[in-house]
C-alpha cells in the first residue's frame, strides 16, 4: 500500500504546486493544464514508486485521489 | 529563378513548424529530466536537443526571410491527446512519438516538393529532416527491446491506436487549415 502523502508530495514537488492544492477531491486537470506535464508526472509517479500503468488504467482517473487509488491497485 | 516574397500563408505554415518544435522540446526536456539514467534518458536528450534546434531552424528561417514566427497558441501534438488518450507509460510515449516523427517526415517531405520552394525554406527542411530519420530509428529501436517487457502484441496494439488518432488529427488539422496550406502543399 502506497503511502498517500508521499504520493501527493511528489505530485506537489513534480507540478510545482503548493502541497495544500494536492487534496485527494484536487482535479488533475485543473492543477496542471498542460496534458504534456501530466504524462511526465504519472510517470514520473510511477518511477518513484515502482508502478507500471497502462494508458487504460487512467480512463477513469480524475482526481488526484482516483489516480493514488490506481497505484495502489497495480502496485 | 526568380524569389517570391513569403506570403502570410507561407509565414503562418512556417511558424506552425516552427511552434509543433518547441512544443515538442518542452515535453521531451521534462520527460528527459524526470527518466532514470539509461540508453532511453540518453537519446530522449538528444532528441529533446535537437527539436530545440529546429525550432531554432524555422525561427532563424523566418527572420531570414525578413519576417517575425507568428504566435500561435497551440500545436499540432496537443490534438493528440484528445484523440488518443493520454500516454501512461514510457512504452507508450515512444509509441505517440513514432507515429508523430513518421508524420513529420512526411509533412517536411511534402513540403520539399512544393512548386517554387525557396533555397532558405528546403535547406531548413533538409537539414531537420535528417535528425528526423535517427529519431525514427532510436524510437523504433527502444520498442523492439521493449518487446520482452511489454510483448510485442501489445506494443503493435498501441502503435494502432496511436496511428488511427494521427490520421484523424492530421485530417482535422489539414481540413481547418485548408485556406492557408492548399496553395502551398499538394495532397
Amino acid at each position: 500500500m502506497l503511502d498517500a502523502n508521499k504520493v501527493k508530495n511528489r505530485i506537489s514537488q513534480v507540478l510545482a504546486i503548493p502541497s495544500e492544492k494536492v487534496t485527494d477531491e484536487a482535479i488533475l486537470q485543473e492543477l496542471v493544464m498542460d496534458s504534456f506535464i501530466l504524462i511526465d508526472m504519472v510517470i514520473d509517479l510511477q518511477n518513484t514508486f515502482n508502478v507500471r500503468l497502462n494508458q487504460e488504467d487512467l480512463i477513469p482517473v480524475k482526481t488526484v485521489g482516483d489516480l493514488i487509488n490506481v497505484l495502489n491497485s497495480k502496485g | 529563378m526568380k524569389l517570391e516574397a513569403l506570403t502570410e500563408n507561407q509565414r503562418w505554415l512556417l511558424s506552425f513548424y516552427r511552434t509543433s518544435e518547441i512544443s515538442g522540446a518542452l515535453f521531451f526536456g521534462r520527460l528527459a529530466k524526470s527518466l532514470p539514467p539509461g540508453p532511453i534518458q540518453t537519446d530522449l536528450t538528444k532528441h529533446f536537443a535537437d527539436e530545440s534546434q529546429h525550432s531554432w531552424y524555422w525561427t532563424r528561417c523566418l527572420q531570414n526571410l525578413g519576417v517575425e514566427p507568428i504566435k500561435l497558441e497551440t500545436a499540432y501534438q496537443d490534438q493528440y491527446i484528445s484523440a488518443a488518450g493520454m500516454p501512461a507509460n514510457i512504452m507508450e510515449v515512444l509509441g505517440i512519438t513514432l507515429v508523430f516523427e513518421k508524420r513529420v517526415i512526411g509533412q517536411y517531405a511534402l513540403h520539399r516538393q512544393a512548386k517554387d520552394l525557396h533555397p532558405e525554406i528546403k535547406s531548413t527542411l533538409d537539414l531537420i529532416v535528417e535528425d528526423e530519420k535517427w529519431h525514427i530509428e532510436w524510437v523504433t529501436q527502444a520498442l523492439k527491446n521493449m518487446e520482452a517487457e511489454y510483448g510485442k502484441d501489445h506494443i503493435d496494439k498501441t502503435l494502432k491506436n496511436f496511428s488511427d488518432a494521427d490520421k484523424e488529427v492530421y485530417q482535422k488539422t489539414v481540413k481547418e487549415h485548408e485556406e492557408r496550406i492548399s496553395g502551398i502543399l499538394k495532397f
